[in-house]
């Protein structure tokens, strides 16, 4: 059984990173497409472009909240529910907007839900255009900065350049199908999801170090029995990491937490394609040609 | 045969006992503890302290932060109306905490905004006062003292008093672990100066100030500190606890230019140049005077005195010299209002007293309102309205205007609800994290020791940011979460060497290749939250640091000392 699984995958492993990789410039031209129409390669929520979020608690539907918001201001708001996991309850509402402050858009509310808001069932945050745009530089510039000090690393770690090179390529990959499956679903960027995509460079290099550090070594069974063992560890990291991300997910009341969990189990998921699909293929590949020289 | 205490054991042991020295965990603490008391109230003058632990007000129960207020409001005086007439005139007005003028012991009327000073009280509500024995009955009636009665874990306190104490209290602290804003409620603003070339004193200045307005307006829990960003932006960063006035948050985000005009002439300005003293705290020279219905809820008064220098006395006598008397409604005012502009937007116009041509009176009223829904709303409005303006007139103008760039406003309710719904998350994740295990492994041996070393973590890091006094918000949650996620893979890496690698090597070996894969990876964490820790004016920084001092704490203490443990019980398995 294992035997013959070993010979399906030197036959077909070259296939397996080649799918990634088609993966990888889809998500590519996901994001080049965006950028054309829209001039940025994401969408970006109010903490990026400046604007308001309101959160009114209270277990009230609103309804039509956000037409009738956007016929008194001739603003684009954005208005979700928070609700209660495992129940229909609701225990709040969040109101975004550019363009309008925190006490007019408080007034308005207050007029059109007829409730009272105060510090009791009110929270609002407000951040100003130039602000936005400056952390949405910075935070750009902090990501890029993230990916030169990982790259360092991982050439120190290995001091070999071309499995170094697949490691860092890999989490790029991951980084690249996030963000565009974050655009096709119509997600918002945020500062917080910008850290999280940081966060997920931690989470989606650790498996890569660690396939690679196995294949790396030699005498220690073959190739493919190496591969199977980091396999098994590294899809139990990913797994466990998965399910406690997945329960925050589903149960955190706070909208910007649950952007923070959903980003990095995307990355998780693509991790695990990267990983084991182009990581792994491309640096067996690299292993046997490497052999046939010797 | 490995033992189970080997020296990193003991290190992580020691590690974790230093932690909960630091932390202090005092988890039945349940008090509500006075965090600031205005010092010249009678309340502090009778005993009262900061750090007290409240136990009841007038008998009334204090369980928790709400308690205070509502054993207080039995002590607001109801705003009736009271009928004063003296040898100046007759007056109506309603009074909300004092009778608004004070008589010497001949019925001479002194501090008042109402009559001239020098004029003889004659009768109050209907009733002829003849001397200052039938003043102090009918005052003691009007507005008498009260019994206030503070019972507290170190003290009991009674006394009489017209004054009602402005007591802060909030929950006594169950650890020296400071939750942040998202989890306490309160405000947090980040100010941007407006103009080129911002320089080190000025942000100097700007923290002055606005410590200076938050201070004179009466907030003691408040941090301010100075930012900087990569493309060389200034900021100050302002974050006040708990509940927060709009009132405060305006001190806190205008230039409080205050300019007093003639005409076009500035007459006086705001600051202590012009304004040497500003009455409030008296109810006799400042407070709200009358309230009245309006559209849907009610307007309130407010009236305070200033006493103007000699200088700004003599600039006013100078300006009305010149100025024309009109005649309106039988009396004889100035041509000209003495406008009150406050950054650049009239807040009122004052009609000067055809008396007051050329004169350098030093004394003025300045005048102003609230409104509310209700009474009770409209002159806590109008009070805290007041007291914004005189903190401005008082504390000055800032050197240059100043833009919000960022404000939060959370609500302590709800912070509280978030900070249980992390509490839920983390332990239920801690338990799903310990189900895989168990169900990778099928062994509880293993299970434990994940589990423990993922609360040593929290523990570790929890003392950490006590040790270095950082707030725990909402951030820093998130980043220990992704700390420990990542303890969990490294615990993993581990747990599998030691198992599945040894038919092939020995056990030093593994562990070593396991700790070239931890360190690596810890290696790519921290470089890639290292550019976080400046980016945008600093916000991030505690989301980057808990990431990084967790993973950190993970690799050189809890990592060995689980490893050890690892080896220790993987030993006694192959040994049965």
């Amino acid at each position: 059984m294992k035997q013959q699984f070993q010979e399906l995958y030197y036959k077909h492993y070259k296939k397996l990173f080649l799918i990634p990789l088609l993966i990888v410039i889809l998500a590519l031209s996901v994001l080049v497409w965006n950028y054309s129409t829209t001039g940025d390669i994401m969408a970006k929520d109010v903490s990026l472009k400046g604007g308001t979020t309101a959160t009114i608690y209270s277990d009230i539907a609103f309804e039509n909240l956000e037409g009738i918001l956007e016929e008194r201001f001739g603003e684009d708001f954005t208005v979700r529910e928070l609700k209660e996991f495992g129940s229909d309850k609701y225990i709040g509402t969040v109101v975004e907007v550019s363009n309008i402050n925190g006490d007019d858009l408080k007034v308005a509310l207050e007029e059109i839900i007829g409730l009272t808001l105060n510090e009791e069932n009110f929270s609002v945050e407000f951040v100003g255009g130039s602000l936005g745009e400056s952390f949405y530089k910075q935070m750009a510039i902090a990501l890029v900065l993230a990916y030169i000090f990982m790259a360092i690393v991982v050439f120190i770690a290995f001091r070999i350049p071309v499995p170094s090179f697949i490691v860092i390529f890999a989490a790029f990959g991951d980084m690249l199908c996030t963000l565009a499956v974050m655009d096709l679903f119509g997600m918002k960027l945020s500062t917080a999801g910008i850290a999280a995509i940081l966060l997920l460079i931690g989470y989606s290099v650790d498996t890569d170090i660690l396939l690679t550090t196995k294949l790396l070594r030699r005498g220690e069974g073959t190739l493919f029995t190496r591969l199977i063992e980091s396999m098994k560890t590294g899809l139990t990291m990913t797994a466990t990491s998965f399910v406690a991300l997945g329960i925050g997910y589903l149960l955190a009341n706070s909208l910007v937490l649950k952007q923070m969990f959903l980003i990095i189990m995307i990355g998780l998921v693509f991790d695990v394609i990267m990983t084991y699909g182009m990581n792994a293929g491309m640096l067996i590949w690299y292993l046997k040609r490497r052999k046939v020289e010797e | 045969m490995k033992k189970f205490m080997t020296w990193k054991v003991w290190l992580l042991v020691i590690a974790l006992i230093l932690a909960v020295i630091i932390l202090a965990p005092n988890p039945w603490a349940d008090g509500i503890e006075v965090v600031s008391v205005d010092a010249n109230s009678d309340a502090v003058g009778n005993g009262l302290n900061v750090g007290d632990i409240l136990i009841s007000i007038n008998d009334y129960q204090i369980n928790d932060v709400g308690d205070v207020d509502t054993a207080l409001a039995s002590l607001i005086y109801s705003g009736q109306e009271v009928k004063v007439r003296t040898s100046d005139g007759f007056e109506t007005y309603d009074i909300t905490n004092d009778i608004l003028f004070e008589v010497d012991e001949n019925l001479t009327i002194s501090d008042s905004v109402l009559f001239e000073d020098g004029s003889k009280l004659l009768e109050i509500n209907g009733q002829t006062i003849n001397d200052y024995d039938e003043f102090n009955i009918v005052y003691n009636e009007l507005v008498p003292k009260r019994t206030l009665k503070i019972v507290t874990e170190e003290e009991s306190i009674a006394y009489l008093t017209r004054e009602i104490p402005k007591i802060v209290v909030s929950e006594e602290k169950t650890s020296n672990l400071v939750f942040g804003l998202e989890f306490t409620g309160g405000t947090r603003v980040l100010l941007k100066p407006i103009g080129e070339d911002i320089t080190d004193d000025d942000i100097t200045t700007l923290i002055d100030v606005l410590s200076n307005r938050l201070n004179v307006y009466g907030l003691s829990d408040i941090k301010i500190r100075s930012a900087e960003d990569w493309d060389g932006n200034r900021y100050v960063l302002v974050e006040l606890a708990g509940v927060t006035q709009n009132e405060v948050r305006d001190l806190i985000s205008q230039q409080g230019k205050f300019e007093a005009k003639i005409g076009e002439d500035v007459v006086f300005s705001g600051g202590n140049n012009d304004i040497p003293y500003v009455c409030r705290n008296d109810g006799t020279c400042s407070g709200v005077r009358s309230c009245e219905d309006y559209q849907d809820g009610t307007i309130c008064e407010f009236e305070f005195s200033i006493t103007l220098s000699p200088e700004a006395a003599q600039k006013q006598a100078d300006l009305t010299s010149v100025l024309d008397v009109v005649m309106e409604d039988g009396k004889g005012y100035l041509e000209l209002p003495l406008d009150l502009y406050l950054d650049g937007e009239l807040v009122d116009s004052l009609r000067i007293s055809e008396s007051l041509k050329g004169q350098a009176t030093t004394q003025i009223a300045i005048s102003g309102s609230g409104s509310g829904a209700t009474q009770d709303l409209a002159i806590d409005n109008a009070y805290e309205e007041m007291k914004a303006m005189q903190t401005i007139l008082i504390t000055g103008s800032l050197p240059f205007d100043i833009e919000i760039a960022k404000m939060d406003t959370v609500s302590p309710v709800f912070g509280k609800i978030f900070f249980n719904n992390m509490m839920l998350i983390a332990i239920l994740a801690i338990v799903a994290v310990a189900l895989i295990i168990f169900i990778r492994y099928r062994k509880i041996k293993f299970v434990l020791p994940v589990m423990g070393t993922m609360i040593c973590e929290i523990v570790l890091v929890f003392a950490f940011a006590a040790l270095i006094n950082w707030n725990i918000d909402m951030a820093a949650i998130a980043g220990i979460l992704a700390a420990i996620g990542t303890g969990v893979d490294d615990q993993i890496v581990i747990i599998d060497e030691a198992v599945h690698g040894k038919k092939n090597s020995r056990m030093g070996e593994r562990m070593k290749r396991a700790f070239f894969i931890i360190f690596a990876a810890f290696a790519a964490t921290v470089a890639a939250m290292l550019p976080l820790l400046n980016a945008g004016a600093g916000l991030f920084r505690g989301f980057a640091l808990t990431t990084i001092a967790g993973v950190t704490i993970g690799v050189f203490l809890t990592r060995p000392a689980f490893a050890s443990i690892i080896e220790a019980i993987d030993e006694r398995e192959e040994e049965n």
